[in-house]
């Protein structure tokens, strides 16, 4: 889809089509760090590598943002074209540094830091704006309005825009924008001038105004008010980058919308009468495509002679608000400025809360009319409606969290440090992002606090002196590399300090949609792999090697599905007489990626008509004790209730529903907790060999002869 | 349909069931048929099995028909102005109701009956699930028109993925202005060869999606097709009631028939004649006490029926014998063999999952020699050692396996002698004295009291708990002089819901101290500690 050419239409998710508009920029490096929600466009990168050779585009998929912030001050000097992707807020933390490097002296090439605002329903990490960063570095922020047309325009004047003020530009995608599906006509794909294929010969000569470093900052941060500011203003009204739409019939109102939220406030507006479907409103919009910086002429030519606008600004606090307040401040324009007075400060801006804003907007300029309190009717029948379903189902509905994959390695270490914390007593649990942060959820309810990505083991410092027990740290190989081995490993190891560190190696950021890192099992040994469904993170060896070559000297590697050795290894760092640091790594693959291996392979091998053992595990309707001890310990979606079928008992049967993928844990739980022995382990035999079928038709004739009905 | 608004439909789905390849599927057909639409979604984490929703808007004239203009759409659903939402799980269609998503005069509903039940309700050692019925009360009460049936089962039955079965809802529904081979052909994935050579998953999906549409299109065979489904599944039938003994019959009036019939069956079948004479001896105390608090019988022999079950079920307690006698019948083997799937060509070997420890053991010795296996346990652990158990993986497919197993349940007459035997039936006898007198006293009481056997179940920590819980409510309650007896009906009433509540009991602490009882007494448990000694001044 990536190479479709001018005159083509694109079909597809928006976060596709901001790749598409990568390329017909002709962007020459491209870097990022996963996250939802825009892990796609690295993904498709590193999967198009082929054709992003042949374009001659550089993709590295970074080891934090950090590290792909810093990757674009290849556009300081040389006349590069870079984009860098990650999740935000929590990416544009970690990139900070590098990013106030970078706007410092500025950029030649054009730079384009696409973030996925992950804000609202589905998001998953805290609630801030990225808009502060934009504010702070003075970078350009791009907000486009979420049609893929507008987009994709916005990623093409976004390198121009941000050659012209050598400012780098952001652009925010929230995350239905990045998981919209809509369409656009494609223009061609430009190879870059510079490229892998055509290299630079010689370095650029030295220029001390491209360092961050005194005396030059002081002058950089005078050109950004002087000159960067004042030129992308130019070019932001030049091209026509913010986008006026006339109203109607209330040319004396006005909405400044960002861009990102225009489909929304058409739609709320509808909803009051006040536009159509196709977006002809009757109150006139400036659409703020760039949100960052604002260009004063054109805000205050907007407000003059209006009685009133109002300013739609997501999250808090409002920084667009506050900068038209002082702008009209300044030039004494005397229009009244609405905004957070009339809607609310926190939380997604969906039709229904903006409809209240807007109502509100609405009842004071226009005065009720029809339309109005049609919309103040629907208004108060969702509120009513919720109130009556509520009262209707007398107790609130469970809430159903993410958890872990059936299979899923990570689940029986928590089985195994529930079963352990039985015989240490609890302990503190600094959690960490990722897979393991499930661990949270029912069944299991652990941890005490997440301090962000990699940061557990550092986040235990000031608690393990002050506590008589021991705090164990949680930690994932994806969060050991993007940042916990320096500020959790090397602080501890380097302060003597009496700490345990649970390492899951899974061989993949799986939270992130299972992407590749340096301890990912190589496609060869995959390849070679006689036995498809075995773990083999094994094989890859560079955690242990890393830790081992740093200094650590108490680690120990368990199988996670043998919760008896890990309860009993889980036991021992917590009680052990070693007062250094202490590392446990549970080693098990991700399941969803050991699926994608097994599932063809013996899809294959029952084509080919060959031998394949399938394991199911179950439980024995009438030995079950319906108590659930067994779910308490383990959650996983597959083990699950039925109405218990003895006529005598109320409570329900556990039972093991389709799906299982026969990881053992069942079992395994069973004998480390000693649970009621109503578990089976079935191994299905599919196209067994002929000598199979006797000895197991003689084993049967005699099995059966001993059985009672 | 209005021709002015887009048609707003909302899909909840869980986390891989393929929302997303609904969503495709859905812009693909509107995008040849030549409809603008839109559709997002909110993926996030919630990929790994938790809910999640699809939004898609088409708008009902065709694009040739709009002069070039196009319509705006909505990137997320609007409360109370969907004109449909198709979910595939009831508790998510209701979660959405609540939100406030369905709009009585305007929204179609079609739901899965099915429930996949979350973690919560699933971890309660009692019955944490939600009534469905209330699920399904909601469902009609706030919808225009609602299909409630169990898409999962469709997707089980035709072997395609529940998406499928989504679409052809959808389909049937005539929400969209798209006709059926509009669907038909995306399902295909555009290959137009005949039904027979279609790929496997293709013609399972095509299948799947004519179940269901043909559910939502016309009801009568939706009723028809589902019972069709339900009708392949006869495991969990309930096995028929068993003959009761003329002279039970006699003794017992014929409300509580049913239940000693199946109790004093499951008597017998556990130990003899006679233990099973011993039950319906407790009984007829019991029914005494009952005729005497209740001479008309207004409740309904409502304390002797409960009874019935729950001493049944104690006098039947799960020990090792029990355990082998039931994973050594030929019905348990054939049982295993179609939950797992097995056809007729397949060899499935079964291996049990046991782990008997000292007191499993000590129960079947008698009291001097229990006593001393379990001293001898006490000391290891008091060493700092775990207690002993045998971890056992049996095979019971294999000859020494089945004769193991049947070894072990051929038993019983041990067990009679053993001092697990002599336990249950004092703590027995205590809890039926505590029922007598509760019921002499009150009616209410008594009741409340039988109810408490619910308490006594499974092995080892889990059946030691629920002892400790019942003897608890019996001593602090039932027996409370400074309550009048209505109270401590109310009471035992609300401790016994709690104690099913919470495995740790904090529930049931709580309830007591409300009622005015003492919590239970902390019982002593050993931990390893880890002696991290402060720091000193250097």
């Amino acid at each position: 889809m990536l190479r479709l050419g001018r005159g083509e239409t694109f079909h597809g998710e928006g976060i596709l089509a901001i790749t598409k508009g990568l390329l017909q920029s002709g962007v020459a490096y491209v870097g990022g760090y996963q996250g939802a929600p825009v892990s796609h466009l690295l993904d498709v990168m590193v999967q198009g590598k082929t054709y992003m050779d042949e374009l001659g585009v550089h993709v590295e998929a970074c080891s934090n943002e950090a590290s792909a912030a810093a990757m674009l001050g290849a556009s300081i000097h040389y006349p590069l074209r870079g984009a860098v992707t990650w999740k935000s807020i929590v990416g544009t933390n970690v990139a900070a540094d590098a990013l106030s490097n970078l706007s410092s002296p500025g950029v030649t090439g054009g730079v384009l830091i696409v973030v996925g605002e992950d804000y609202g329903e589905g998001a998953s990490v805290i609630q801030e704006r990225t808009h502060a960063y934009a504010l702070k570095s003075s970078m350009c922020l791009l907000d486009p309005r979420p049609d893929l047309g507008v987009m994709v325009r916005m990623v093409e004047e976004g390198f121009r825009l941000s050659e012209t003020s050598n400012m780098p530009c952001l652009m925010e995608l929230r995350i239905r924008t990045c998981h919209v599906r809509g369409s656009f006509e494609c223009k061609d794909n430009i190879a870059p001038a510079v490229s892998t294929r055509a290299l630079m010969t010689e370095p650029a000569g030295f220029d001390y105004m491209r360092l961050a470093h005194p005396p030059v900052t002081f002058r950089h941060e005078k050109l950004k008010g002087d000159a960067r500011i004042p030129a992308a203003r130019r070019y932001i009204v030049e091209h026509g980058l913010n986008e006026l739409m006339p109203g109607k019939r209330h040319a004396d109102l006005g909405i400044v919308v960002q861009g990102g939220l225009y489909n929304a406030l058409i739609r709320s507006l509808q909803q009051q009468g006040l536009a159509d479907a196709f977006g002809e409103t009757d109150i006139p919009i400036l659409v703020l495509n760039v949100t960052y910086p604002l260009v004063p002429e054109q805000v205050a030519d907007f407000c003059i002679g209006k009685r009133a606008v109002l300013v739609v600004e997501e999250g808090q606090p409002e920084y667009i608000e506050q900068d038209i307040a002082t702008l009209l401040r300044r030039r004494d324009i005397q229009t009244p400025l609405h905004g957070k007075d009339m809607l609310p400060a926190a939380g997604e801006y969906g039709v229904e809360v903006l409809s209240g804003g807007i109502g509100a907007f609405a009842a004071k300029y226009i005065g009720a009319d029809a339309a109005l309190s049609s919309a103040q009717a629907w208004l108060a029948g969702n509120r009513e409606r919720r109130e009556a379903v509520a009262r209707q189902l007398t107790a609130p509905l469970p809430n159903r969290p993410p958890s872990f994959c059936i299979g899923c390695p990570e689940r029986p270490v928590f089985s195994a440090l529930k079963l352990a914390q039985q015989e240490t007593g609890p302990v503190h649990i600094a959690a960490d992002i990722g897979c393991h942060a499930f661990g949270t959820f029912e069944p299991f309810s652990m941890g005490h606090s997440i301090l962000g990505y990699g940061m557990s083991l550092a986040s235990r410092a000031g608690v393990a002196p002050m506590m008589n027990r021991r705090t164990l740290s949680i930690m994932g190989d994806g969060g050991f590399w993007h940042n916990g081995l320096l500020t959790g490993v090397q602080s501890a190891l380097f302060n003597d300090d009496d700490a345990v560190l649970l390492i899951f190696k899974n061989g993949y950021t799986s939270a992130t949609g299972t992407q590749d890192i340096i301890s990912t099992p190589d496609d060869e040994v995959k390849e070679r792999a006689v036995d498809k469904q075995q773990s083999l993170v094994d094989k890859n060896q560079t955690i242990e090697a890393t830790l081992t070559g740093l200094g650590v000297k108490w680690m120990r590697t368990v199988t996670t599905y043998d919760v008896e050795r890990m309860r009993k290894t889980l036991t021992e760092a917590l009680t052990s007489d070693f007062n250094g640091l202490k590392v446990v790594i549970a080693e098990g693959e991700c399941q969803l990626e050991r699926q994608r291996r097994i599932k063809p392979w013996i899809a294959g091998l029952l084509k080919k008509g060959e031998r394949v053992v399938r394991v199911k595990y179950g439980v024995d309707e009438d030995v079950c004790n319906g108590d659930h001890a067994c779910i308490r310990l383990s959650g996983c979606p597959t083990l699950t209730l039925k109405d218990n079928p003895d006529p005598l008992k109320v409570d329900p049967v556990a039972t093991v529903i389709d799906g299982c993928v026969g990881c053992g844990l069942c079992g395994a739980n069973a004998h480390a907790a000693t649970l009621c022995p109503s578990f089976y382990r079935a191994e299905v035999v599919q196209n067994p060999k002929w000598h199979e079928r006797i000895v197991h038709s003689l084993r049967g004739a005699v099995v059966r002869a001993l059985q009672p009905a | 349909m209005e021709q002015n608004r887009p048609i707003t439909l909302l899909v909840c789905a869980l986390g891989g069931e393929g929302g997303g390849v609904l969503t495709e599927w859905l812009v693909d057909i509107a995008r040849h048929a030549g409809y603008a639409a839109q559709s997002t979604s909110i993926p996030g984490v919630a990929q790994r099995t938790g809910a999640t929703t699809y939004y898609i808007e088409v708008f009902p004239v065709p694009l040739t028909q709009l002069a070039g203009r196009r319509p705006v759409f909505s990137l997320s659903p609007v409360p109370g102005a969907l004109d449909a939402i198709v979910s595939s799980e009831l508790l998510e269609t209701a979660r959405q109701i609540g939100n406030g998503m369905s709009a009585p005069l305007r929204t179609l509903v079609i739901s899965s009956s099915g429930r996949i039940f979350t973690t919560a309700e699933r971890m309660e050692p009692g019955d944490g699930r939600a009534d469905a019925q209330r699920l399904v009360d909601v469902v009609k009460a706030f919808s225009r028109e609602h299909h409630v049936f169990d898409m999962n089962a469709i997707a089980r039955d035709t072997g395609t993925v529940v998406s499928a079965v989504m679409l052809g809802a959808i389909a049937g529904s005539g929400l969209f202005p798209f006709p059926r081979e509009a669907y038909e052909h995306v399902v295909r994935g555009g290959d137009t060869s005949a039904p027979e050579k279609l790929g496997k998953m293709a013609a399972a999906s095509l299948r799947g999606f004519a179940a269901a549409f043909d559910a939502v299109s016309a009801p009568r065979t939706q009723a028809a097709f589902v019972n069709s489904v339900m009708a392949g599944d006869t495991a969990d039938a309930p096995p028929p009631a068993r003959a009761l003994p003329d002279e039970l019959a006699r003794r017992f009036p014929p409300a509580v028939h049913d239940m000693l019939a199946l109790g004093h069956a499951r008597v017998l079948d556990y130990q003899d004649a006679a233990y099973a004479a011993q039950y319906a001896d407790r009984l007829g105390k019991l029914l005494d006490a009952e005729r005497a608090a209740d001479p008309a019988g207004a409740h309904g022999f409502a304390i002797t029926r409960e009874a019935a079950r729950w001493l049944a079920l104690w006098m039947a307690f799960d020990d090792i014998v029990r355990v082998a006698a039931l994973k050594g019948r030929a019905s348990r083997a054939q049982r295993v063999r179609q939950e797992v799937r097995a056809t007729d060509e397949d060899i499935v070997k079964l291996y049990d999952h046991f782990k008997p420890g000292a007191a499993e053991f000590a129960a079947l010795l008698p009291p001097a020699l229990s006593r001393r296996v379990t001293a001898w346990d006490r000391g290891r652990q008091a060493r700092g050692r775990e207690p002993w158990a045998l971890p056992l993986k049996v095979g019971s497919h294999s000859v020494l396996g089945m004769a193991s197993l049947r070894l072990l349940s051929s038993l019983k007459w041990l067990r009679r002698r053993g001092s697990r035997f002599a336990e249950e039936q004092a703590l027995i006898e205590r809890w039926l004295a505590a029922v007598e007198a509760g019921t002499r006293e009150s009616w209410a009481l008594g009741h409340e009291l039988a109810l408490c056997g619910r308490l006594i179940k499974g092995y080892g920590s889990t059946n030691e708990r629920g002892k400790h819980n019942l003897l608890h409510v019996i001593d602090a309650l039932a027996a409370n002089p400074a309550l009048p007896a209505p109270a401590r009906a109310e009471a035992i009433a609300a401790a016994r819901e709690a104690a099913l509540a919470d495995e740790g009991g904090k529930a049931l602490d709580a309830a007591l101290v409300r009622h005015g009882a003492a919590p239970r007494p902390v019982v002593a448990q050993p931990i390893r500690w880890m002696k991290r000694p402060p720091s000193k001044a250097a």
